[in-house]
């Protein structure tokens, strides 16, 4: 045990400070035996707290997929709520009688698991292994889930182990200060000392924890890359910090009201298009033909612009056409090619008619091919 | 404009190069908007073909209807937000035959593609478990509140923010409920260079 603990305490010790420790759901009880002269958490330890719940809060997110959005607030409260209940039930010890939800949870984790082993009486060493093994699936199945009863075993046994995660996450935090690891560690070092004896037992949580940890934190970079992707896609929010909570929470608005004013916007457009145009219907796919790849923006309003002539008859609608092309073939040397514009003009001829759709697709499969 | 355009082809370039789907994408946002034109037209005179003197609302549902459906079929079923614009426009039957022809030819196979994706498998399973989470955590919620850090609550109350707006981020991309939050990340940023490119285009063609 103590050489792996040993690696453990090294381990986490070189991680960064955010980690996501993951899923230390391992030796829960065994903890709350131990740690029963816990010392309040000081202001300061917090701030590690900020980093890591904020992970938790994310994986909560990721690892209830099936279940998306509204147990999460649920779990949320819970996992605020079961901290303070563990500091405050902690230095009178009722161990047993603390977590009763917890408890429940882990029953119904335990009744539900797939990988449940037949005892239960070693609740909280299968338990536990159970749940990161689920924990585990949910990570390797990002996206799916590929049957009910794993989904709804997934669902019910991360918020218990997320739980319990958290609230080991917190205790794991007062052990990284004690090892002196984290930045603002020196005060509490004296502290913790005492709790040498308990560094043990978490980090060999963390052990078991490792792989799953990385792939957290693999997950949670990649969160964070898209979320800076997205902060640069929006405009006007390349300021926030995208790490903190705050600054995601900001981007996250930011996001959703581009989202919304972009969908406003489309809504608009096709009213107007629809008001504008007594005839839904556009006849220049011979728009596209000379077309190259580099397409500068005026080009394409300008080569949008004949696309409406929605009143026009047929007849002067080519004529008009005609004009508009020379005069833009003028204007534009991009694509302004006289005998593509010829070619454009016959074939709008038998694009002009629109009384079936296999002549449509006719067409475009000539686009296609001239494309 | 120039910004968006580079924004548009960066994200979409570094979004794909990563570990997006295999299936090769455009990387210039001119050619997204040229495709995107060029499918719209097409579905809109496929539209008109089936059914001329529309009036002002039906126009519009077309409008957006075969905009949506064009880019839609132009990612061709890699992305989960076409996917489920597709499943939703083929699924009201007063919509589906319009949608189909709209499609054209290759709607079949768009449409076998979609429904095949496992999207909405687990709506009961959703409805009980949150059940069970809220009557275990109301009994742990009650015990709370005695001594609450402030910084451990502010903290958990940017939790709650964020999740609930990932919960409306969710609502506002289509097919996003069932997304975890990693794709819905890649979900959101494809949908708004979607969004952006249709914005464009319709507008150049409104004020031309």
């Amino acid at each position: 045990m103590e050489p792996n603990l040993g690696t453990i305490v090294r381990s986490i010790s070189i991680g960064p400070n955010r980690e996501e420790t993951g899923l230390e759901s391992l030796q829960f009880r065994e903890e709350i035996h131990r740690l029963m002269t816990v010392p309040p958490e000081n202001g300061s330890s917090f701030t590690e707290l900020l980093q890591l719940p904020e992970t938790q809060a994310m994986e909560l997110l990721h690892s209830a997929h099936s279940d998306e959005v509204v147990p999460v607030p649920l779990s949320g409260e819970p996992l605020h709520g079961i901290n303070d209940d563990h500091k405050s039930y902690l230095p009178s010890f009722n161990g047993n009688l603390t977590f009763p939800s917890n408890k429940v949870l882990i029953e119904r984790a335990a009744k539900f698991s797939v990988f449940a082993s037949g005892e239960h009486s070693p609740e909280t060493s299968s338990v536990p292994s159970d749940s990161s093994a689920n924990l585990e699936k949910v990570k390797s199945e990002p996206a799916e889930t590929d049957s009910n009863p794993n989904s709804s075993q997934l669902l019910v046994s991360d918020p218990a182990v997320n739980i319990k995660n958290q609230r080991s996450e917190k205790r794991k935090e007062r052990e990284k200060k004690g090892k002196g690891c984290t930045k603002k560690s020196k005060i509490e070092i004296s502290q913790d000392a005492e709790k040498l004896p308990y560094v043990h037992v978490r980090a060999r949580r963390g052990q078991a924890t490792d792989s799953h940890s990385l792939a957290e934190r693999a997950r949670r970079e990649k969160i964070n890359a898209r979320m800076k992707l997205l902060q640069e896609l929006v405009p006007g929010c390349s300021k926030t910090f995208a790490m903190q909570i705050s600054g995601t929470a900001l981007v996250l608005d930011e996001i959703i009201n581009h989202v919304q004013s972009l969908q406003r916007q489309v809504e608009l457009l096709s009213m107007r298009l629809a008001t504008v145009n007594p005839r839904v219907d556009f006849n220049l796919d011979s728009l596209f033909a000379p077309e190259s790849g580099s397409l500068a923006d005026s080009n394409f309003h300008s080569m949008v612009s004949p696309l409406l002539w929605p009143e026009i008859p047929f007849n002067g609608n080519r004529q008009q056409h005609q004009q508009q092309w020379n005069f833009d073939a003028l204007h534009r040397p991009l694509w302004g090619r006289e005998e593509d514009n010829h070619t454009f003009i016959t074939m709008e001829n038998s694009l002009l008619n629109y009384e079936s759709a296999n002549s449509a697709s006719l067409h475009s499969n000539q686009l296609k091919m001239e494309l | 404009m120039h910004h968006s355009v580079s924004c548009l082809s960066y994200t979409w370039s570094f979004s794909r190069s990563s570990d997006g789907p295999t299936e090769p994408r455009m990387r210039n946002p001119s050619l997204i908007k040229e495709e995107f034109l060029k499918r719209w037209i097409i579905a809109l005179r496929r539209c008109t073909s089936l059914k001329k003197n529309m009036n002002i609302l039906e126009r519009n549902k077309v409008v957006k209807l075969s905009a949506d459906l064009a880019m839609a079929s132009a990612r061709n079923g890699t992305t989960s937000w076409s996917r489920a614009l597709i499943a939703n426009a083929t699924r009201d039957n007063d919509n589906r035959i319009l949608a189909e022809q709209i499609l054209g030819p290759e709607s079949e196979i768009l449409v076998k593609r979609v429904s095949t994706m496992p999207f909405k498998t687990c709506n009961r399973r959703k409805i009980r478990s949150k059940r069970i989470l809220k009557r275990s955590c109301s009994s742990a919620i009650r015990r709370v509140r005695k001594t609450v850090p402030r910084k451990v609550l502010a903290n958990c109350i940017a939790k709650r923010l964020i999740q609930k707006r990932t919960h409306i981020l969710k609502s506002l991309v289509p097919g996003g409920e069932f997304m975890d939050e990693t794709t819905l990340m890649e979900e959101t940023l494809d949908y708004i260079a979607y969004l952006r490119v249709q914005v464009d285009v319709m507008r150049s063609c409104t004020y031309c």
